[in-house]
């Protein structure tokens, strides 16, 4: 390495290159924004009504966080295309949360503070929500509706949650789990909230119904080997592995549950992170007989959610599918159900339509209908577990009825 | 220490078992004889896994002095082709042929445009590559959506030896490592070529006086690197499933390997590597895999303090 060049390189303050710089830094900023601004088409003569939509659109979540802006641009347009909300057209501002709480801050701020839209629908992961909520209901006085699947016990005021509960997910799974398999259930997940939660309510079920907890691990969140995992399952003869592991490990640890004859001898996977977006993470072979639950799946035979998956795949492919784990279908429930409250509430008034969301109730959506539990500000729904065979899902039970959330119950 | 009280000892004593503790040990709380061969098969997959990733890495690190941020992304970018490869029909195992020459070029075009201008500035260059490697990584996220994408290997299942369940595809990378690692060593110690790459680091201006051009010879070593990387990747990636992180997981790991193994020297990353490896998939074998990984990490670094030098000054006292 030349040592002049070096003394070049480190000598070389000049007006020229500060400039330079300057101009590439503010360049940079000024194209690496993620605000995005969807005017509604056609003439109004009423005011917009704001709505927010704060989304990872880029980094790791982005591919939960794409579907639901698609959806969201999919109801928007729709609901505008029938007359909007009380006479006025929605007018959407979509900010990239990047998969970075500490920027989701920054952008939830502006969306709260400088546009000030009306309510703020987003977040994916549970980091997110509980660094943007804040911001939002607190100091910025708005509603807030979540959309994703979570661990539960989010119960701040003026917060709703459309997604499914841990109760929703495990109720009729772990049942059927262990009338279709066997009673015998081994436990893996991540390192963080929503696997120990999860796994905690779904153990407690097990254990209710008669089964028996064999062993629980967890695991950091990139680990990305699992031998000594596969072995003590294999060890135990274990029926039901039921994991809370998500990407980048979940793969490698059913292809070498797979790879160890696993699911040969009859033993089966239960995700309930598994849809149709995340079946690609594994080939078809190591799916074949993994079971999940979720609030829709593209099986279920309902003629509205046939109809609705296939506006979305004309309108936006499918490369990123409407999906319910990617917290899609939430974000689907989190608009309709908004929609239907504003209307009765007669304005967009936080308080006006947080009463009228409280009994707030669609007549359809993915999977079917849906209503706010009174007093829980969560989300009454139908579930299906559904089995994959040859890398698709076919459901294999329908809940008799809407599941309650069982979250936020007063004692 | 007078003043650790029986409160703390008694907290050490809990936290200790806490750590140690596992759920599902046999009667007699031992892992046995019978576990010995998954044992040792988990973890030499696992560190011919390990030392794949990390040569690439090793070789620009102790042949250029740069810490090459974006070696995860080339270890994408290698993955990337095979998926490709798949996605258009054609046979994986040709687009892992094909994936460290693909490496090769885009590193190589990097190198001329970008890094070279750094080489007088190390923590510059660091710097670049990190840019670089973000770009590479949010480019190819773009082109997935973000998605997880399996990658048929070209053998698929388990050999049966008795109960214990080997992968077929792990031992082909087993097989694979150990001929790359001999390939590398014996061009870089045996060949004229590998003479030149030594000289320009151990003496530039040197190299330069005779003759050997160093500016090539960099450009060479870099993509050579480069390939490395992109051929562990491609080899990788039916283990992993693509998706756009797949190298995030290897980077601070390689980093790891190429301290405590010694930077400035090839067989310094393998061994660095070969360690890291084996802790990360033997580790778990006896405590909580969440301990592990932090335990990992800090005998590396207790390593790295006490023996600077790395892994092969050991013995080459």
């Amino acid at each position: 390495m030349s040592t002049d060049s070096k003394d070049e390189i480190l000598k070389s303050h000049s007006r020229r290159l500060f400039l330079q710089r300057t101009a590439l830094f503010s360049g940079m900023i000024a194209l690496g924004g993620g605000s995005y601004l969807f005017n509604p088409r056609g003439a109004w003569a009423a005011d917009p009504i704001k709505v927010g939509f704060a989304l990872d659109l880029t980094g790791p979540i982005s591919v939960q966080g794409l579907p639901c802006a698609n959806v969201a641009k999919m109801l928007v347009e729709d609901i505008n295309a029938k007359g909007g909300v009380l006479g006025r057209p929605l007018q959407m501002f979509l900010e990239d949360t990047a998969t970075n709480e500490t920027l989701a801050v920054t952008r939830v701020s502006k969306l709260v503070q400088k546009d000030d839209v009306d309510v703020v629908i987003g977040g994916i992961t549970s980091s997110m929500r509980n660094a943007i909520k804040d911001t939002i209901v607190n100091r910025g006085k708005k509603l807030y509706l979540y959309p994703q699947l979570y661990e539960g016990k989010e119960c701040t005021a003026n917060i709703f949650c459309t997604g499914p509960t841990p109760a929703q997910q495990c109720d009729t799974f772990v049942p059927w789990l262990m009338k279709n398999t066997g009673k015998k259930f081994y436990f893996t997940g991540a390192d963080y909230i929503w696997p120990h939660t999860l796994n905690a309510y779904a153990k407690n079920v097990v254990e209710k119904n008669g089964g028996e907890v064999v062993g629980e691990e967890y695991s950091p969140v990139d680990q990305v080997e699992y031998g000594a995992t596969v072995h003590k399952i294999m060890a135990n003869n274990t029926d039901v592995v039921f994991t809370t592991l998500i990407p980048p490990g979940l793969p490698v640890f059913v292809k070498q549950l797979y790879e160890a004859g696993f699911m040969k001898r009859g033993g089966r996977v239960a995700s309930v992170l598994y849809d149709e977006s995340t079946m690609s993470i594994s080939s078809p072979a190591e799916t074949e007989g993994l079971a999940s639950c979720l609030d829709y799946f593209r099986a279920v035979e309902d003629s509205f959610s046939k109809q609705l998956f296939e506006k979305y795949t004309s309108l936006f492919g499918t490369k990123n599918p409407l999906s319910a784990a990617g917290g899609s279908t939430g974000t689907y429930r989190a608009v309709k159900l908004w929609e239907v409250a504003a209307k009765e509430a007669g304005s967009v008034a936080r308080d006006a339509v947080a009463t009228a969301l409280d009994h707030a109730k669609i007549a359809e959506g993915p999977g079917g209908g849906a209503e706010i539990v009174s007093g829980t500000r969560h989300v009454r729904m139908n579930m299906y577990t559904a089995v994959a065979k040859g890398g698709k899902f076919d459901i294999v039970d329908k809940s008799n009825g809407p599941v309650a959330p069982g979250e936020c119950l007063r004692s | 220490m007078r003043g650790l009280d029986n409160k703390l000892a008694r907290d050490i004593v809990s936290t200790y078992r806490m750590m140690f503790y596992m759920p599902n040990r046999d009667e007699t709380g031992k892992l046995g004889t019978a576990d010995l061969a998954p044992f040792l098969f988990d973890i030499t997959a696992s560190m011919a896994i390990f030392v794949l990733a990390v040569l690439g890495l090793g070789v620009i690190a102790s042949m250029m002095g740069i810490f090459n941020f974006a070696h995860g992304e080339f270890l994408l970018l290698g993955a990337y082709t095979v998926y490709l490869a798949q996605d258009h029909g054609v046979p994986t195992w040709l687009g892992m042929l094909a994936a460290p020459f693909v490496v090769a070029i885009i590193a190589l075009a990097l190198e001329r445009t970008i890094i070279r201008r750094f080489y007088a500035a190390p923590v510059a260059a660091m710097i670049s590559t990190f840019a670089i490697g973000l770009v590479l990584r949010e480019s190819v996220r773009l082109l997935l959506g973000g998605q997880f994408y399996s990658v048929e290997a070209p053998l698929n299942g388990a050999f049966f030896i008795g109960d214990v369940a080997l992968s077929k595809w792990r031992v082909v990378i087993i097989l694979a490592t150990i001929a790359v690692v001999t390939a590398s060593y014996l061009a870089l110690a045996r060949t004229r070529l590998g003479l030149y790459v030594r000289a320009s680091l151990e003496n530039p201006a040197l190299a330069r006086a005779s003759a050997i051009p160093t500016r090539r010879i960099y450009a060479a070593t870099f993509a050579f690197g480069a390939a490395l990387a992109g051929l562990a990747g491609g080899l990788m990636v039916p283990i992993y499933s693509l998706n756009a992180d797949i190298g995030v997981p290897f980077l601070i790991k390689s980093f790891l390997a190429v301290m405590v193994g010694g930077v400035g020297s090839f067989g310094g990353s393998v061994l660095g590597a070969s360690f890291v490896g084996a802790g990360t998939a033997g580790l778990p074998w006896a405590i909580k895999p969440v301990v592990a990984d932090v335990l990992l990490f800090l005998v590396a670094i207790l390593f790295v303090k006490y023996r600077p030098t790395g892994l092969l000054s050991l013995w080459r006292k």
